[in-house]
């Protein structure tokens, strides 16, 4: 029997178990999760004025954001190809973030030449999830693990996920996929430690990741443990949402290429960009009403 | 992940399904089951638990992923580094940053940007190849076979020496620091020291000083060759990424503690004729109790990238390598899409730069040309700002509104290669120089600051019988050698391309500038190339000006030299030797004229002599195998990895393992590499975040003051162990304590800084550097102290640290009173200044205000040791040469020109541990070809090809039992290639690293494949073809030769 299959019993006979995953070590426990306070203090240390960095401005938009209730918000992305320097910062700090194992990828970037010398160019295009009003990924799952929360933001849910995998075929944009359990040193020598340090090295690996605002222990095993064995997304980092963080991509995005916000505030830079007339989505013609559109 | 695992849980998958199909109301069960705080989270009905947004779980430190060290956040959970982000408080990853009074309490709620390799750093510092305990040699050196003993023992046999490797079969005895170590009494060494000065100056013989030291002579290393210092020299220590990471406590060790002069950087294997040729561009003209020479200057200027209007790339760019792209990918893309700014990018290669701006193709050994041909026509069609560069001292320059002036207008003697003094034109001393003034000669005398000379520009006279020119005209008169056609063809542009490209630079008034770094240098006439780019910023009088040519920011003064400044760590230092002698690579080591070693051989010199660069680092082996000046007998390799990053590399590794030449050979690195596996012991070290640095400055990207530095942030991953009863991590550091300590020598332990004031931890050196900070610059320059919340902080996110590297009572002691001071620091991770300090009155706040040079004195005056003949003053066209000044030809098979480049997800050789960025990214890397190329070659995408060169047949040895290194990859062909030209990135092809298996205390521990993926083209790239044991190697700046290598590919697959 696997996690899910006594999870799923459990819930049968009316018990009340399944907190194991929050029944856990350390500082991720020191840290209670109490309501974070309506402003960042920080925010008003540093004018808001044309020049600023847009990290600072769009975490002061967010703060706003998140003092609605979470139905008057609806997070949007527009990532400007032009300042997309092509750099991975956003690709690797997910996965830092999220600590994604091989295979399972929320931003890759994709790194296209056109043209022939002379005449040649480079576009760089980040492919997140779309986050799309109409996701073609919710109504395709057998379980209902994932769907569209009222803030936009496309959820799955680990504890119901069975791993079919029909909604990673049925995104058009590959935005999904799925999480075999693998470690990025399993190739890597194994041992005790002695002369190097096989042992202590690897402790890392062992922390828990915070997405959707839990603590998830990855785990292979007999019993595996989510988010192994499950389909996997990006969530615009909604757990860093929460605590009045962008998502991690924008926050250590170079060329400040990658703008996020509430685009239902007219006033945020997302609602300003996403209108521009060289705002494009990905495959407008599939009627998926992506939430992450594209400046050229 | 093989197919059958995926299957077994596919299947498993498929039953759960069936299983909740089959129970019906399962689904809902699902719910009931699950964590009710969980499902808040998920529903963003309640913030779930994040430590990372914690201040106690924060420690800003410093990266050095590359070296362009980028300031950083680090979060940590349970104890342990899960997550590195931007400083905020720092203005290369937030731009303007927070204020620098901001509570850490509240700045926690701001990650700013890091670039891919800084996110990876995780997984440097937790490479499970780390090294954790004292690696000694259990076969023949590269033989991969270790046994691991302890600190207290190794220290032992290193200094004692012996018959250290009897166990193995080597009879051999092998030299420890004691017996090297010979000179001990510094009042001896300083009038030894003062007496080879003498013999150097011509005022005493070698005769005279046997004579006078004949009861000293067995300290020398060469009593017929005083100049050749003591036995001491016969220390080496050879650092890789040394500096400005711990350059100053490796000195002090070197230098004061040991008396040898033979410390190296890896300079000339990264970008050292840019930093000579601005060292020499703006040398200063200084005077001290009437003794005058050149000071040399910084070593780096930058445009002014978000007010210029026109920018430059010369190979180089703002989003891969240069200095670097966390920095300036957010301020240039801004100014472009904003459209304030237009970029031109020359590189023969289509980079993620290019993409961005104008594409220059230029050809790879075309810059030079490329520059002068600039050089020409901004001069025939008079585009240059004629008033800037006339003003020929600081007096002219106030008078015009300019902050800096140039000589330009300055005479030379084109005979002695010399400025023509005043005294020789009867219009002042032998200390002033003179320039025409209408026609008449005028003295000049740079710094003076009442009498404006604004000189003639173009012109030419006879002055007293002597033939002088100004530098301007020198400096036509160079560029006029050749036509724009000529030039153009050499640099394989279109000479109306070349035309646009110049007059676009010049139609912006002082809104322009080039950048540059080692893209067009890294040849045998680097240095003429970087004079000339440099020149071409002044010829349009840029400097300083907004949007023009700025030296940056700068960083306070971490070691103290400023008044009220609590540690003077050069001045604490008692008893401290004064190191003497010609260094091992004959850098920085006076002209080879006055070194006794000329009269013995004169032209052409044995080998090379530097007297105008340092860190001439891939000739540091070759020297000791030749033994040239000398041989030495102890070689310490501190993190650096010559074998494999430096062009023929491979060629020392025969070297390496030649007990002879190199009778103790001493490694510390946080792995086992490249070169450290031919090592006869091998110290771990610790890693960039769990350890200090001295104080570090930044590039002039940043144009505000900034100092940072690295503390420990994580537990050490080393052994720790006791020293002298104080407990620390193996290190580095921990091993100059040891050693010192061991030997007797001055500079460490009790005492060392000043009765009272010992130096027995890493931290009682690195937080005095801090307190110096802390203090600023001049009085009332100092920072606020800790408050106790902050205080409070600072204790609880250092919670996980073990008492051998954070005991609050002895990071006090190192600092005294300045304590609460550095507390503050140390949560900020350094020290910034507010982004507004950055302009003032149209002017960069922090101006060069000084001199630039056109004709540079010292070079202009120097003797190529080889040839026997002057350089030149100005920059000069010229061709691949090798040391005895002979053209580099290669048979015609080689028909590709080589070039390289770093991705953005690697540094030379140090990322490849980099599962989540390196390897996940690009897991190897590829020779890239054109199009063109590849139909004409008939290679598709993905054939495997061996890269061979003249004389270098695509493999070399790395030692006994050990299957040779290849090199060979896959062939991507792409279009954004200049036809002719190969192009391959580095931070592949490793043989080390944890890329093979090692043995250590009889235990087989495998490597990981993945990382020897790709190829490395070092070993593909040319060698001198005099000295033959060295890659070609620029005569002035000691730069080694990455460009200028041609190729053939050989298709095996």
């Amino acid at each position: 029997m696997d996690r899910r299959s006594f999870l799923k019993i459990s819930g049968l006979i009316g018990g009340t178990l399944g907190a194991a995953d929050l029944l856990t070590i350390g500082d991720a426990l020191a840290n209670p999760a109490a309501d974070r306070n309506a402003s960042l203090p920080v925010l008003d240390r540093v004018k808001a004025e044309p020049g600023e960095d847009v990290l600072i401005r769009m975490q002061r938009e967010l703060v706003r954001a998140m003092n609605k209730p979470l139905e008057k918000r609806r997070w949007g992305m527009v990532i400007d190809t032009r300042k997309c320097v092509g750099c991975h910062s956003c690709n690797v700090g997910c996965i830092m973030e999220n600590k994604l194992p091989p295979g399972v990828v929320y931003r890759p970037v994709i790194d296209t030449e056109v043209g022939s010398y002379p005449n040649v160019g480079r576009r760089f295009l980040p492919r997140p999830c779309m986050q799309c009003d109409n996701p073609p990924c919710v109504p395709v799952c057998p379980v209902k693990a994932t769907w569209k929360r009222l803030d936009g933001v496309v959820v799955i849910d680990y504890n119901v996920c069975i791993g079919c995998r029909y909604c990673i075929t049925a995104c058009p944009y590959q935005a999904r996929t799925f999480d075999f359990g693998e470690n990025w040193d399993n190739n890597a020598a194994h041992g005790n430690d002695g002369g190097l340090a096989l042992q202590t090295c690897r402790k890392y690996e062992q922390e828990p990741s915070f997405e959707y605002g839990a603590i998830w222990h990855r785990g292979e095993g007999v019993i595996p443990k989510s988010p192994v064995g499950n389909a996997r997304k990006c969530t615009f980092c909604v757990h860093r949402l929460e605590h009045r963080q962008l998502p991690m991509c924008v926050t250590t995005c170079l060329g400040r290429a990658t703008l996020f916000g509430d685009l239902n505030d007219p006033t945020t830079l997302v609602s300003q960009q996403t209108v521009q007339n060289n705002a494009v989505s990905l495959k407008p013609e599939l009627g998926t009403e992506p939430k992450t559109r594209y400046l050229l | 992940m093989n197919e059958k695992h995926e299957t077994e849980k596919v299947s498993r998958r498929y039953f759960v399904t069936a299983c909740s199909a089959l129970a019906g109301g399962v689904a809902l069960g699902v719910w009931g089951c699950q964590s009710i705080e969980q499902q808040k989270a998920l529903d963003g009905t309640k913030p779930g638990p994040y430590p990372l947004a914690d201040a106690e779980n924060i420690i800003h430190s410093t990266c050095l992923q590359c070296n362009t060290q980028c300031t950083l956040k680090v979060k940590l959970q349970d104890g342990l580094v899960t997550k590195i982000d931007g400083n905020p408080y720092g203005p290369d990853t937030l731009w303007p940053q927070l204020p620098f009074a901001t509570p850490p309490q509240e700045a926690v709620a701001v990650d700013s940007a890091i670039c891919p390799k800084g996110q990876a750093g995780v997984q440097t510092i937790y490479d499970p190849y780390r090294v954790r305990r004292v690696l000694k040699r259990a076969g023949a050196r590269g033989s991969n076979k270790w046994r691991s003993i302890s600190f207290k023992q190794a220290i032992k046999e290193i200094s004692e020496g012996g018959q250290l490797f009897a166990d193995i079969g080597e009879k051999r005895v092998v030299p420890g620091f004691k017996e090297v170590i010979k000179l001990r009494d510094p009042k001896l060494a300083k009038e030894l020291a003062a007496d080879v000065g003498a013999i150097r100056s011509g005022k005493m013989t070698v005769e005279g000083f046997k004579a006078k030291h004949s009861a000293h002579l067995d300290l020398l290393i060469d009593p017929d060759h005083p100049d050749l210092g003591p036995k001491n020299n016969q220390f080496v220590l050879q650092g890789g990424r040394i500096s400005p990471d711990r350059e100053i406590i490796t000195k002090r060790f070197t230098f004061g503690s040991l008396g040898s002069v033979n410390w190296f950087g890896h300079t000339t294997i990264c970008e050292q004729a840019h930093h000579v040729a601005f060292m020499y561009s703006l040398a200063q003209w200084q005077g001290k109790d009437d003794k005058f020479s050149w000071a040399k200057g910084p070593n780096h200027m930058k445009p002014d990238y978000t007010r210029a209007e026109f920018v430059i790339f010369w190979g180089t760019g703002f989003n891969e390598a240069n200095f670097g792209p966390t920095s300036l990918s957010p301020r240039v893309s801004r100014a472009i899409v904003d459209g304030r700014l237009k970029i031109a990018v020359i590189d023969p290669r289509l980079s993620k730069s290019a993409a961005k701006g104008w594409w220059i193709p230029v050809n790879p050994n075309g810059n030079l040309a490329l520059a002068m041909a600039m050089t020409r026509w901004i001069i025939d069609n008079q585009r240059y700002d004629e008033k800037f560069l006339r003003n020929a001292n600081k007096a002219a320059a106030n008078a015009a509104g300019e902050k800096s002036w140039t000589n330009a207008t300055w005479l030379v003697n084109p005979k002695t290669g010399k400025f023509l003094r005043a005294a020789e034109a009867n219009v002042g001393t032998a200390n002033q120089f003179v320039a025409l003034v209408r026609g008449a000669p005028v003295a000049v005398d740079p710094a003076e600051t009442k009498t404006p000379v604004v000189g003639d520009l173009d012109v030419a006279a006879t002055i007293n019988g002597i033939a002088v020119s100004s530098s301007f005209r020198l400096l036509k008169d160079a560029a006029a050698v050749k036509s724009l056609a000529e030039y153009a063809e050499i640099a394989g542009l279109p000479a109306t391309q070349i035309e646009a490209l110049a007059r676009e630079f010049t139609n912006h008034g002082k809104k322009a500038a080039i950048d540059f770094y080692r893209g067009p240098i890294k040849t045998t006439f680097g240095y003429y190339t970087a004079q000339a780019i440099i020149i071409l910023n002044f010829l349009i009088g840029n400097v300083d000006h907004v949007g023009g040519f700025m030296k940056g920011g700068g960083a306070w003064d971490g070691t103290g030299g400023k008044p009220g400044q609590p540690f003077p760590i050069a001045k604490l230092h008692p008893h401290a030797l004064t190191p003497f002698g010609i260094k091992l690579t004959r850098e920085s080591s006076g002209p080879y004229e006055t070194c006794t070693l000329f009269k013995r051989d004169g032209y052409p010199a044995k080998r090379p002599w530097f007297p105008f660069t340092d860190d001439v680092y891939q000739e540091v082996i070759p020297a000791a195998n030749a033994g040239y000046p000398y041989p030495i007998k102890i070689l310490w390799l501190h993190y650096g990895t010559p074998a494999m990053a430096a062009p023929a590399g491979h060629l020392q590794i025969k070297m390496l393992q030649d007990t002879a030449k190199i009778p103790l050979f001493i490694a510390t690195d946080i792995v086992i590499g490249e070169t450290s596996m031919y090592a006869d012991y091998i110290f771990p070290d610790l890693s960039y975040l769990e350890r200090w640095s001295n104080p570090l400055g930044t590039s002039p990207v940043v144009l505000t003051q900034i100092s940072k530095f690295r503390q420990p942030v994580t537990a050490p991953i080393t052994e720790i162990v006791t020293i002298d009863g104080e407990e620390m991590p193996i290190s580095l550091d921990a091993i100059l304590i040891a050693l010192a300590k061991r030997l007797g020598v001055s500079g460490f332990g009790k005492d060392a800084f000043a009765p009272g004031q010992n130096l027995n931890r890493p931290e009682d050196f690195y937080l005095k550097m801090v307190a110096n900070l802390a203090a600023g610059d001049k009085p009332g320059d100092g920072v606020p102290g800790a408050n106790a919340a902050e205080m409070k902080l600072f204790r609880q996110s250092r919670r996980h640290l073990p008492k051998a590297v954070f005991d609050e009572q002895k990071w006090q002691a190192a600092v005294g009173g300045h304590w609460p001071q550095v507390a503050y620091l140390l949560n900020r991770g350094g020290r910034f200044e507010a982004a507004s300090g950055a302009y003032k009155d149209g002017f960069a706040n922090h101006p060069w205000a000084n001199q630039l040079n056109i004709y540079v004195e010292p070079v202009g005056s120097g003797i190529h040791a080889g040839k026997g003949q002057r350089f030149s003053g100005v920059p000069i066209y010229q061709e691949f040469e090798s040391f005895d000044g002979k053209p580099v030809s290669f048979p015609k098979e080689f028909d590709l020109a080589l070039i390289t480049y770093k991705e953005i997800h690697g540094c030379e050789s140090r990322t490849i541990g980099n599962y989540a960025a390196q390897m996940a990214i690009m897991p190897e890397n590829f020779v890239n070809l054109s199009k063109i190329d590849a139909q004409r070659l008939g290679l598709v995408d993905g054939d495997t090809v061996r890269v061979e060169g003249a004389g270098f047949k695509g493999i070399f040895e790395l030692g006994p039992g050990q299957a040779p290194s290849k090199v060979e990859g896959k062939v991507r062909v792409v279009q954004g290639l200049r036809p002719g030209v190969v192009s391959i990135s580095f931070h592949y092809g490793h043989w080390a690293y944890g890329a093979r298996e090692v043995e250590i205390d009889g235990q087989r521990i495998p490597g990981e494949r993945a990382r020897s993926k790709g190829l490395a083209p070092n070993a593909a790239m040319a060698v001198d073809g005099y000295l033959k044991d060295v890659c070609l190697t620029d005569p002035i700046a000691g730069d080694s030769a990455f460009t200028g290598t041609r190729i053939k590919l050989v298709k095996i697959a």
